[in-house]
């Protein structure tokens, strides 16, 4: 057999893959010894989430004066400690704090001055400020060296409706996006028609393109059929019922039924408030804080805690000051959350200073990219992106 | 020593009793020049012959003006679905077919994308300037394109100033646009977007801010002087690297993804021969011996907005364009929407689970339902010949080069276990779109 080939067990039928299509096969279905992997959830708040209204400087005069509107009283919160606090909405996260699975990191973002979401956006997928714009988005690179390590596996997945973030764009491949929460769907998939298309698959040899086709249809039919059975098993963990909710549980499910899959992008939109931020704001953060708190009980009930990390982040956080629309504008730094048991609970990081802004914003005072270093290094083990040093993160 | 004198691969096609103009020579024209035959169309090419066939793909269907000019009165709406949905309707039929093909090429190779612009405006007035000068010349469209206010959003030109230029557009004019890899060095893209400074947009206009623009003297491919723009552009044209890189991108879509360099070559002085004349080198390359090759036939992965496009054409069927420019999407190609401004990862890049999945899905719906039962859409389409066998009918249009027997034999035994004929007629096609066989065009 040329050496470029190799035998690969997928449900006990023997399959011969060549090296291009073997991105595609999911890991669990490879007949490999399972190791209790760590996992990455990133989930991105896209629009510029106002990271002042969320992280809430409570002692700070100054916020109470730059937002004679939208400012949340100091007794509302959910405190954090004895100068911050979680925005009214979010005491589903406000407990996980407590159960010490949460750190907020403050003042983190990028200091390009740059208040355009897509260029913004595009920085924190590339994890660089520089133009020409890269090929690559952070999570693709870190995904080419879970390939490497382990050929076969399918190492990302991107979770909504949307188009595929440049975050996830690697050099060896493009992750699949996964679209319904139920996982990938066939349709039609009627017994008879699975076993035509079985038998039209194996009809006649192949090599080249056609080979590469009926590997990648192999393994997707082979992923499908695993993340239905996956998703439609029972579970007492319950979760909202919004498309978070739903986009998390699959996440969960993917985990703890050992899909293979190390590196999941889930997305919240909505987040860019130029007026009457509050009941839109108040409503987005509820919906976060209770899919996310749900999303940690279920791993902490299938025993998958210790080895799930979810990093939360947005573009860029608004303007300290509200517009005279009782919104806001694009800003700068604002807070991101890590969340997980293994994570070092607590506040991290310099606090915003309201009197000491820069050009009216919140100053960044954590560079987005170490970060991701703690998370690329000191979390999956793999090589960093960038030459940011880690952060003391992890417990 | 005598050399052999090597044979042109641009050289006139003839058919041959092994080489014939039959049906998978006529398909691989109207895959590859338009998108797809019609029931018919193909065997009024065997009956016109390849001549005719060629001319074809440049003729206008007769509603053609109302099909370009519908879009007017929606772009004030500034949706960029009904943008992606106009021109999906011209690609499946309501526009030329070779004008659709170009322009679909064009915006792969200047790939810009409205989330970046946001701009529907702007990027409609782009499509039209690729579909009226995408068979014209190659110097005129680079031309225009340079002062197209879409690309001037999309690679940064209002921020290109003197004293502090912005590169984007000098670098990707090099890299992606004329020249390619390894023509040009770093010193020539920085000296270049000196030039290109004062580029800029004013509205929905192009606008030249001399209080912005470097008159300087810049060196650009070891030449020396006070280069505006235009005159950096020409530079770029002149290079001897830009013929070529032109001429392989020809090739690469319409023939084979890995040309070999003599035919590059030798297109490339074709193209230099026409006057940069990209219909008329075409005319040449379409006409060939190298592109009625049988080995390069079906040997290609097919895009996304491709595959939609043949499956509806090849059923004659009128599905809402919106949803055909909603399946390419699922599948990986959101028309006005590039990944990047190197445009879609064509050939195996196309495919992962998720966009296979869609493919599946997608393209089989158009024939049965989620439970298999067969769709109303699917009416009379295979209906043609009917004292044939309903597999082979179905194989037939879908595979006018033929199928291997154990293929064959798959579908007639799927057919032979559906209840009704309608019901096989479905059964059959819908297996087919979700076979990779089908997915090489």
């Amino acid at each position: 057999m040329p050496s470029t080939r190799r035998q690969f067990l997928i449900n006990g039928i023997g399959v011969t893959a060549s090296l291009a299509a073997m991105p595609l096969l999911p890991n669990a279905l490879a007949r490999t010894p399972r190791k209790r992997e760590r996992v990455l959830v990133v989930l991105q708040l896209s629009g510029g989430n106002d990271g002042l209204n969320t992280v809430i400087p409570r002692t700070q005069d100054a916020y109470y004066r730059l937002r004679p509107t939208l400012a949340i009283g100091s007794n509302a919160v959910h405190a954090l400690d004895k100068n911050y606090g979680l925005h009214p909405s979010m005491g589903a996260l406000a407990k996980v704090f407590e159960e010490q699975k949460l750190a907020v990191l403050h003042g983190v973002g990028h200091t390009v001055q740059e208040r355009s979401h897509f260029r913004s956006m595009e920085i924190w997928h590339t994890a660089s400020t520089a133009l020409p714009l890269a090929d690559t988005g952070w999570l693709g690179r870190l995904s080419d060296q879970i390939s490497a390590r382990s050929p076969g596996s399918m190492p990302a997945l991107h979770i909504g409706a949307g188009t595929l973030p440049l975050a996830l764009r690697g050099h060896g491949h493009l992750p699949p996006t996964v679209r319904d929460p139920k996982g990938f769907l066939l349709e039609p998939n009627t017994p008879a028609f699975a076993s035509s298309r079985e038998q039209l698959l194996s009809a006649s040899s192949a090599d080249g393109d056609l080979d590469f086709l009926r590997n990648s249809a192999k393994s997707t039919y082979t992923a499908a059929k695993r993340m239905t059975e996956l998703t439609s098993a029972k579970s007492s963990v319950s979760y909202p019922n919004t498309e978070l909710g739903r986009q998390l549980k699959l996440v969960a499910r993917l985990i703890s039924g050992e899909f293979g899959t190390r590196v999941f992008q889930v997305e919240l939109g909505g987040f860019d408030h130029h007026s009457r931020q509050a009941p839109a704001h108040q409503a987005l953060l509820g919906q976060l804080s209770n899919a996310l708190a749900a999303f940690q009980g279920d791993l902490d009930e299938s025993g998958h805690d210790d080895r799930v990390m979810t990093l939360v982040f947005s573009e860029f956080g608004r303007r300290a000051a509200e517009n005279g629309s009782r919104g806001t504008d694009h800003g700068a730094g604002a807070p991101a959350f890590l969340m997980g048991s293994k994570v070092r609970a607590g506040l991290h990081g310099t606090g915003p200073d309201l009197t000491q802004l820069v050009d009216g914003d919140v100053a960044v005072t954590t560079d987005f990219r170490s970060v991701y270093t703690t998370l690329e290094q000191s979390w999956m083990g793999m090589k960093p992106s960038t030459r940011a040093k880690a952060l003391p993160l992890l417990g | 020593m005598k050399l052999s004198r090597t044979k042109s691969a641009l050289a006139e096609w003839r058919p041959t009793p092994g080489n014939a103009w039959d049906a998978s020579a006529a398909a691989q024209l109207l895959r590859r020049g338009g998108f797809g035959p019609r029931p018919a169309d193909l065997e009024r090419a065997l009956d016109e012959g390849v001549d005719r066939t060629i001319e074809r793909l440049s003729e206008a269907p007769e509603s053609l003006e109302e099909n370009l000019s519908g879009i007017h009165s929606l772009l004030g709406v500034g949706k960029i679905s009904q943008l992606q949905a106009w021109w999906m309707s011209l690609i499946t039929g309501g526009g030329v077919p070779l004008v659709e093909r170009m322009a679909l090429m064009w915006h792969n190779h200047f790939a810009t994308s409205n989330d970046k612009v946001d701009d529907v405006r702007m990027m409609h007035r782009q499509n039209v300037i690729l579909r009226e000068n995408g068979l014209g010349d190659f110097r005129g469209l680079l031309r225009k394109l340079a002062k197209d206010p879409a690309m001037l959003i999309w690679l940064d030109g209002d921020a290109n100033k003197r004293g502090n230029p912005n590169e984007n557009f000098a670098r990707e004019v090099m890299e992606l646009f004329a020249l390619g890899i390894g023509n040009y060095d770093e010193r020539d893209v920085q000296e270049a977007a000196r030039a290109f400074t004062g580029w800029g947009t004013n509205g929905r206009a192009f606008a030249f801010s001399p209080d912005h623009h470097d008159t300087g003297e810049k060196q650009i491919f070891g030449k020396r002087g006070e280069f505006d723009g235009d005159e950096a552009l020409e530079l770029v044209l002149n290079h001897p690297a830009c013929r070529e890189h032109v001429a392989r991108k020809l090739i690469e879509s319409f023939v084979d993804a890995k040309p070999e360099g003599a035919a590059v070559r030798e297109l490339a002085g074709v193209l230099v021969e026409r006057e940069w004349n990209i219909g008329a080198t075409l005319d040449v390359l379409l006409r060939s011996e190298l592109f009625f090759q049988p080995r390069v036939r079906r040997g290609r992965i097919a895009g996304p907005v491709e595959i939609v496009a043949m499956t509806v054409r090849c059923m004659d069927k009128s599905i809402a364009p919106s949803r055909l420019a909603l399946a390419a999407d699922r599948m990986g190609q959101s028309l006005f929407r590039p990944p990047s401004v190197k445009g879609w990862d064509m050939g195996r890049g196309w495919i992962n689970a998720g966009t296979w999945l869609a493919r599946h899905n997608e393209l089989a719906a158009y024939v049965v339902d989620s439970s298999g039962k067969p769709r109303a859409t699917l009416g009379s389409a295979f209906s043609k010949r009917a004292e044939r066998e309903p597999s082979e009918r179905v194989l037939n249009t879908l595979f006018p080069d033929g199928t291997d027997r154990a293929y064959a034999g798959a579908m007639r035994t799927a057919a032979d276990a559906c209840t009704s004929e309608q019901q096989a007629l479905a059964q059959v096609a819908a297996l087919a779109f979700s076979s990779p066989e089908y997915h090489l065009v």
